[in-house]
């Protein structure tokens, strides 16, 4: 017979673990990384990653960080990272493990009703705890760290980039660009025979609706007129060859989407999201850019309005939230974790990330010649990848192209378009607008409270527990940072 | 097709007689219900039938209803808006030779649901697995029914996930409506088809069936062994159960091409339910009461009976 020692005993259990789960082994950090730049480091460096894009554009050549203060920090949040992903693995884990044994004492003889109550109300609150511990972690996390990551490689890289963007503004050869003229925006041709996807555009919509993928529409005249007003603005200013026909949708998350042919859709999430008018502009000049660009037919791989179709459904079934993550995404709902873009990887389905990119560019170029802060744009990028919430919310956001690279273009094509004097950042209409909808939201959330449940409660049980977090906060504040909350625990009922 | 009621109100007085005493019962209940709470108001959902066709516009004047065989004063009203609906869909490994009529069941339903509704999605097959919870964009069930994977499971535990249905929708609120799409065969449940036929009573859920299996009732009926046939009477005894007693419809088509036309009907149904609301002395018996409907209308003097399609009593 073989004698296993105890590496021996390891390596089988872990092979026994592989075979029943192939992430059985692998193990995330169990505690804080402590490789890290010494604190004279760490500390002002942690806090420049809290700095918005738009503010580190503007300090990044003053921050002196040497390649091996920026490499650690690097490997820094990325051990954090783990760290922190792992902890609420293990929270999920021990809710599933809480879950598993009210089951198995369900089944034990002699349970009297009022224990099997108990049993249903702690399962219910486990079953709610690990779907937030598993967004959390699947989801918020990664995407929180990402940001982090694109603007420490904003801090090593764009005072070299920023040198050389100001040279090609010097020497003019950032006339030669790619769309360089924008004085000639609407007389251009970006992409010839946009009419011709109005067709293709109406037949998505008309599957759409018949398949019931459509969200309502948001009947607050008010709210409608304003986006409406704002979208036309832009179009005015754009290279749109084709009557705009905007769209405003009464669902929570925070998206919008272009179909082939000047179709444009806003939901209302979005609107909720956006701090001012600059922000909303900026993510309707980018969507009309698409249209623009005529990129929903080139997506069309087979050449048939089912696969526009498809792009279009499964753009919407993320906005609509729900389906692919079933019972998860109704806890989810319920904690405001709404949205789970995340389960859209657009690369799947054939979007490029040249076209994001393309879709950037026009649309700040857009955005400004309607005279609006072409910052917004990036503002409101800053705003979805940094507050924890919002972090979830946004599949517009999340299913796009890295960080960094979407940052530094946008950036630099800010840098090369003509300063305005008095650029729009915010409107009274706005501010108008966003009372309105108001209005909108209450009744939308009230509709949503009376919704039934397959997964309901059971009766008379106390509300499900929710994880602790600080609203306001980043997302690593839960989890990495020393000065944060230490422990992941169920708040009081 | 729809028949529409006329009112022309030729009442004769053979008619009107009873009809005097059922709506000053009617009044006298609900001034009882008010300062009894020893009442326990009941509500009906039904539909009115005509040689197969469903018949809408009848008035409270319309009807007569009974529990135990003593008539009881009632009121017609509004069924409530939305309705919670949920489909549950057998899938299971063994469920391959209806996966097309399964199929040919959930794209006419997907087609024909009608908006505004709240709608579930459940399959099952060992266990009941909920894919989607109440929503209104029917877009979310197609997404999930079009996710479904390969199924994993021989087992067709029909009669425990009918069962857990009626208990997760028979806590909600308002009118609740339950879709099953499946052959009826059971393998391995734990409760018996009793059981259910228990919870049927006791839940106020309509259900209505769409039965699968249409090959079965067809190309291979004639090749099917005594067992086998058994089997599927059994199967489709129990889904007319379920229907039965809840004042749903069963349909049993006999190609799959038909599914989309049972699923219109299926929602038109839905859509033509009348509900009558009564108070019953019986609160708290925990015995079965059993209720009977009766619809007519008078044309031209003569009375016309129609077919009702209500729950047969409750508990």
């Amino acid at each position: 017979m073989v004698k296993l020692d105890r590496r021996g005993w390891l390596a089988l259990l872990c092979t026994e673990l592989l075979l029943g789960n192939l992430a059985g082994c692998a193990s995330h950090r169990v505690t804080l990384p402590v490789i890290r730049p010494p604190e004279a480091v760490f500390e002002p460096l942690q806090d420049e990653l809290k700095k918005s894009y738009m503010t580190l554009f503007e300090t990044a050549s003053r921050l002196e960080y040497s390649e091996s203060q920026i490499a650690k920090m690097q490997e820094f949040l990325k051990q954090a990272q783990d760290y922190c992903v792992g902890r609420f693995e293990s929270t999920s884990k021990n809710h599933q493990q809480r879950v598993d044994e009210a089951q198995r004492s369900l089944k034990k003889a002699g349970v009297t009703d009022s224990e099997r109550h108990n049993l249903h109300c702690s399962i219910q609150d486990a079953r709610a705890l690990k779907s937030q511990a598993d967004v959390i972690s699947q989801h918020a996390i990664p995407v929180a760290y990402e940001n982090r990551q694109a603007k420490l490689e904003l801090i090593q890289k764009w005072p070299t980039q920023q040198k050389e963007i100001q040279q090609s503004i010097d020497n003019g050869s950032y006339k030669k660009r790619r769309w360089a003229d924008v004085e000639d925006i609407g007389f251009r041709e970006i992409e010839k025979n946009q009419k011709d996807d109005i067709k293709l555009g109406q037949e998505a919509i008309r599957d759409l609706k018949q398949s019931g993928m459509m969200p309502k529409e948001v009947e607050n005249e008010e709210v409608v007129a304003f986006v409406k007003r704002v979208a036309q603005k832009i179009a005015a200013n754009s290279d749109i060859q084709v009557p705009l026909q905007i769209t405003v949708l009464n669902s929570k998350e925070i998206n919008a989407f272009a179909l082939p042919g000047g179709f444009v859709f806003v939901e209302r999430g979005l609107l909720e999201a956006a701090d001012d008018e600059s922000q909303l502009a900026g993510v309707i000049a980018h969507e009309m850019s698409h249209a623009v660009a005529r990129h929903g037919r080139k997506l069309m791989t087979k050449g048939t309005v089912a696969a526009i179709v498809y792009q279009a459904a499964q753009i919407a079934a993320v906005i609509l939230t729900g389906g692919v993550a079933g019972i998860g995404t109704y806890y989810a709902l319920q904690y405001g974790f709404y949205g789970l873009g995340l389960t859209l990887n657009l690369s799947l389905i054939g979007v490029s990330r040249d076209f994001e990119r393309q879709a950037d560019q026009l649309g700040i170029q857009y955005a400004w010649r309607a005279g609006y802060d072409t910052s917004g744009y990036i503002r409101f990028f800053d705003k979805m990848a940094t507050k924890e919430g919002y972090v979830n919310g946004a599949s517009w956001f999340r299913s796009h192209p890295p960080f960094y690279q979407r940052m530094v273009e946008s950036q630099r094509e800010i840098l090369y378009l003509p300063k305005h004097e008095s650029a729009i950042v915010n409107t009274t209409e706005f501010m108008a607008m966003k009372q309105s909808l108001t209005k909108v939201s209450a009744r939308a959330e009230v509709e949503s409270a009376q919704r039934p449940s397959l997964v309901a409660p059971e009766q008379s049980c106390p509300p499900p527990s929710k994880l602790v977090y600080e609203p306001d906060k980043p997302i690593e504040a839960i989890c990495s940072s020393p000065q944060t909350i230490p422990a992941i625990t169920a708040s009081a009922r | 097709m729809f028949i529409t009621a006329n009112h022309t109100g030729h009442h004769g007085v053979r008619q009107v007689a009873p009809l005097l005493v059922l709506a000053t019962l009617s009044l006298a209940g609900r001034l009882g219900a008010a300062f009894n709470p020893k009442f326990e108001t009941v509500s009906v959902y039904l539909n009115v039938e005509k040689n197969g066709d469903l018949v809408t516009g009848l008035t409270e004047q319309n009807f007569r209803l009974y529990e135990d065989g003593k008539p009881q004063s009632f009121r017609l009203e509004k069924v409530e808006e939305p309705a919670s609906i949920a489909v549950l869909v057998e899938y299971s490994r063994s469920s391959g030779y209806f996966l097309e009529d399964i199929d040919g069941a959930m794209k006419g339903l997907l087609k024909h649901a009608q908006e505004g509704h709240w709608y579930g999605f459940a399959t099952f097959s060992h266990e009941l697995e909920i894919h989607t919870d109440f929503v209104k964009e029917i877009g979310l069930i197609t997404e999930a029914y079009s996710q479904l994977g390969i199924p994993l499971w021989n087992e067709i535990d029909t009669n425990d996930a009918v069962y857990e249905m009626l208990d997760r929708i028979g806590r909600l609120p308002g009118r609740r409506i339950l879709i099953v799409i499946g052959s009826g065969i059971d393998t391995f449940s734990e409760h018996t088809f009793d059981d259910v036929k228990k919870k049927v009573e006791s839940e106020n859920v309509t259900v209505f069936v769409a039965g699968v299996g249409s090959v079965f009732r067809t190309v291979y009926d004639a090749s099917l062994g005594p067992s086998a046939q058994m089997t599927l009477m059994q199967s489709r005894a129990f889904l007319q159960m379920l229907a039965d007693k809840s004042g749903g419809y069963a349909w049993f088509p006999t190609h799959f091409n038909a599914f989309p036309d049972v699923m219109l009907g299926m929602m038109q149904s839905v859509a033509s339910q009348y509900r009558l609301v009564y108070d019953s002395a019986a609160r708290g018996s925990g015995k079965f009461h059993k209720i009977r409907i009766e619809a007519f209308r008078m044309v031209d003097d003569k009375c016309e009976d129609f077919k009702v399609l209500a729950r047969e009593g409750w508990r």
